[in-house]
């Protein structure tokens, strides 16, 4: 195609679908109304289960199965990055060079990787209490380790990140929620069933199986992050092609 | 356990599959990992199918409330799977789909990444998982969520050949088009959302009954935006311009599914979005929805038909006779009734069959001989006498060959669109066949002369010199299995229009599922009613003859043009279609944002 005919469709179809969005957009329900007929009944789920964070209690038990199919295309998203980031035939890995830090990073970074994972414990830990839940804690869990590569440099993130170690647990994360949901079934429950008891409003021992999918979302999100990264880092630290090699080389 | 417990289980046997593929992928052995993968979709299937036994009659659509959050007063906050014929039968489809697709595969396939031999189908059980829960969900964005999964996993499938870059370059234009069209469809839930306060299917439609009248603009852009995720997935003009690129560069198992069903399952989601939705009062007049999707209709058929006929790449010709059959499909679920959804049951079942068994032709000649170039492949494959004569039959199927399940599918749809629409089902039929016959005739045959060019490297984009796809680089000798798959496939399409039960059971599932008001009343108080009943598809006389007129012309078309010279030149009325189809993501964006401006406007 032309760039003209390619932007003459582009501005025409933009502006179409932009008209037919601010038409919509004006018919929504106007800002702060008072009618919400399923954050009314969300919340009431919630309470009547002792869940204090009611989007954990949305999450992980009114609509649990969404979030094992968010699950899955994460656990499915890390596993398509391992086979697209493979090293190839034409590829070869080298050991990357100890790197040299200035001595206010790493000790900003040696200080902050423990409270950082902490911090990211505490909010799988918490998930069903206050805002935050495996999701979340388990990016920041992730994150935390990779402060040491900040700090030190990539051999040393490679020494504490066993990869397959990881795989193993996102994979456990991935079948431990799918067992949790199963578990209901010999109790008589639906598949995904609350069966457990729902303990006391407001600790951490509340909210039935919500805590114990939410562990099993944190583990799988932690160890697929990891995955995730170590993929894009060995790429753009350890993975050269063949080609490259024998240029550097020459 | 009853047949609502059984639903969730389809989902969740090959997720939990794929989790102990991953969790042992390292020290598992190539062989036991296969063997694994088969056996969890295998336990999928024979679920799927027990579940669609179990489903005594029509009126039966079993509802699960996962977690047993059963609604009170119809009024529910958690998510129901529903088993309805359709439904189940879909995902039945797509499991002994999965299973054909591994089969396929078995042993043959080119190394897995090292020390992740559970991966290929690890992926493959995700895509079914996805798949299926797409198919029996009865909540909105719980199938946006599957919708996704099975996307997600279909990107990392077709690039699954990273050492060349076009395999890349198709998976980053089918995930780039797929995500904005995913995005598209949940900017629709959200305003359905906004307007509804409800997510199930039955609870929108519940909701929107309470205010009757013409649809507001609003109910048209989330009707618009919601559909269009789905015509992306189904390829329908001018969402279609990922697909070729797509299957063009995707390993040949993952074709086979793509075409076989991932397609059809956008078609499926939109109907079902009608139906459950938007077929009610205070939903969509049902002359809207006829318009918008008919239209779309006769363009894909018509453009996926030109396209098809201009390829000599063998996967890409593949790919285009899919975009055309798409088109069929989505005439006939624009007439929104039973006759025209049973039809296109029917024809997407006979489709897959024969659609998956030629690209596992099209497989072991990529791996026989490192080419899908139907020029190059000159009289090459008279040593393959077996896959010639499977091919052939899948060129006269696809072109309507009774007693095919695709001619019966065929004929009941055309019947069901009524007028001139016989000519241009008659017409798509006989062309996109006859291209599949003309290359075969070329391949199989060595037919006409020798192309001039067949032993350059062309340059162009239709040219297909490829890696094969197997271990240890081009195969001596064909394995049982990817021999004994396209066999199978192909008898199962002729299955599908002799066996008189099935057709019976399409036609109930068929009342069943453009029966708005059954669903709601059976997903939201559990009361089973009993549809409409209509005749459910069977052969008429003059569905035959149009079958064989297809198929003759078919056969003519292909004989007519190997005996003419291989022309070097492309027609110069086609350069526009090509300069179209130009690989371009930004162009197929662009195409994208008007073609959901022109959905907007057939519908407003």
């Amino acid at each position: 195609m032309t760039m003209r005919l390619r932007m003459w469709v582009l501005a025409l179809g933009g502006l179409g679908v932009a008209v037919l969005y601010v038409l919509a957009c004006l018919d929504l329900p106007s800002f702060g109304g008072h009618r919400h007929p399923y954050g009314d009944r969300a919340v009431r789920a919630a309470l009547a289960r002792h869940t204090a964070n009611t989007i954990s209690s949305v999450n992980f038990d009114q609509r649990a199965l969404d979030t094992l199919g968010e699950e899955s295309i994460l656990f499915g998203s890390v596993l398509g990055t391992v086979v697209l980031l493979r090293q190839t035939r034409d590829e070869d890995r080298q050991q990357p060079e100890p790197a040299r830090v200035a001595p206010s990073v790493r000790r900003y970074a040696l200080f902050a990787l423990p409270v950082t994972l902490l911090i990211g414990l505490y909010i799988v830990a918490h998930g069903q209490l206050s805002p935050g839940g495996g999701f979340q804690g388990g990016v920041v869990v992730a994150t935390s380790l990779h402060l040491l590569y900040i700090a030190v440099d990539y051999r040393a993130l490679e020494r504490i990140r066993p990869l397959g170690l990881y795989e193993v647990a996102d994979a456990a994360g991935e079948a431990a929620y799918v067992l949790v949901g199963a578990a209901a079934l010999p109790a008589g429950w639906a598949f995904l069933g609350n069966f457990l008891p729902y303990g006391t409003f407001n600790t951490l021992a509340s909210g039935g199986t919500v805590p114990l999918l939410n562990a099993a979302i944190g583990v799988e999100v932690a160890a697929g992050v990891v995955v995730l990264l170590a993929r894009f880092l060995d790429q753009a630290v350890e993975i050269v092609s063949t080609d490259e090699e024998a240029e550097g080389r020459a | 356990m009853s047949v609502a417990q059984t639903l969730p289980l389809i989902v969740i046997t090959p997720m939990f599959g794929a989790a102990l593929l991953v969790g042992a992928g390292r020290r598992l052995p190539r062989f036991a990992a296969e063997t694994l993968g088969c056996l969890f979709a295998a336990g999928a299937a024979v679920l799927a199918l027990l579940a669609l036994a179990a489903t005594g009659s029509s009126a039966g659509q079993p509802a699960e409330w996962v977690g047993g959050w059963r609604p009170h007063n119809g009024v529910s906050v958690g998510i129901v799977l529903v088993g309805d014929r359709t439904g189940l039968g879909l995902a039945t489809l797509v499991s002994l789909l999965v299973l054909a697709a591994l089969a396929y595969a078995w042993r043959y396939f080119a190394e897995p990444p090292r020390r992740h031999a559970g991966s290929f189908p690890a992926l493959v059980l995700l895509f079914q998982a996805g798949m299926c829960g797409f198919t029996l969900t009865g909540d909105l964005f719980n199938a946006f969520v599957f919708f996704e999964l099975m996307g997600v996993v279909a990107y990392a499938l077709t690039g699954y050949r990273v050492e060349e870059a076009r395999a890349v370059q198709g998976a980053l234009v089918f995930g780039v088009v797929n995500s904005l069209g995913g995005y598209t469809t949940l900017l629709g839930i959200g305003l359905l959302y906004a307007h509804t306060g409800e997510l199930g299917f039955a609870q929108i439609g519940n909701a929107l009954a309470g205010s009757p009248g013409t649809p507001d603009a609003l109910l048209i852009a989330g009707f618009t935006l919601v559909v269009t995720g789905l015509l992306v997935k189904a390829a329908a003009v001018p969402f279609h311009f990922w697909l070729a690129d797509a299957h063009a560069v995707a390993p040949t198992p993952v074709c086979m599914l793509m075409s076989g069903v991932m397609v059809e399952l956008g078609l499926y989601g939109a109907a079902r979005v009608y139906w459950t939705v938007f077929a009610g009062p205070g939903g969509m007049p049902a002359a809207d929805a006829h318009r918008a999707l008919l239209a779309l209709g006769v363009l894909t058929a018509v453009l996926g038909t030109l396209m098809c006929w201009q390829q000599r790449h063998l996967k890409r010709l593949l790919a285009y006779s899919t975009v055309a059959h798409a088109g069929l499909f989505l005439m006939g679920l624009a007439v929104l009734s039973p006759a025209g959804v049973g039809g296109v049951a029917v024809y997407v079942l006979g489709h897959a069959g024969v659609k998956a068994a030629l690209f596992a032709c099209v497989g072991i000649l990529l791996d026989r001989f490192a080419s899908v170039d139907e020029h190059q492949l000159h009289g090459r494959g008279r040593e393959l006498p077996w896959v010639g004569a499977l091919f052939g039959a899948g060129g006269l199927a696809l072109a309507g060959l009774p007693p095919f399940g695709t001619a019966l599918g065929k004929a009941v749809t055309e019947e069901a669109v009524g007028g001139w629409a016989t000519a241009l089902f008659v017409l798509v039929s006989a062309v996109t066949g006859g291209a599949v016959l003309r290359a075969g005739a070329r391949v199989f045959l060595g037919l006409g002369t020798r192309p001039a060019d067949a032993g350059r490297h062309p340059a162009d984009e239709t040219a297909g010199e490829e890696e094969p796809e197997t271990r240890g680089g081009p195969l001596s000798r064909i394995p049982d299995t990817m021999l004994t798959v396209p066999a199978v496939l192909l008898a199962a399409a002729l299955a599908v229009g002799l066996v008189p039960g099935l057709r019976t059971g399409i036609g109930q599932a068929a009342d069943a599922f453009t029966d708005h008001a059954g669903y709601l009343a059976a997903v939201l108080h559990g009361r089973a009613a009993e549809p409409v009943p209509t005749p459910p598809p069977h052969w008429t006389a003059s569905g035959v003859l149009w079958g064989l007129v297809a198929t003759a012309l078919a056969a003519g078309l292909a004989l007519w043009t190997v005996r003419r010279p291989v022309r070097d030149d492309v027609a110069r009325w086609t350069v526009p279609l090509r300069r179209m189809h130009s690989g371009h993501v930004g162009d197929y964006i662009a195409w994208f944002l008007a073609g959901v401006t022109l959905l907007g406007a057939l519908i407003a």
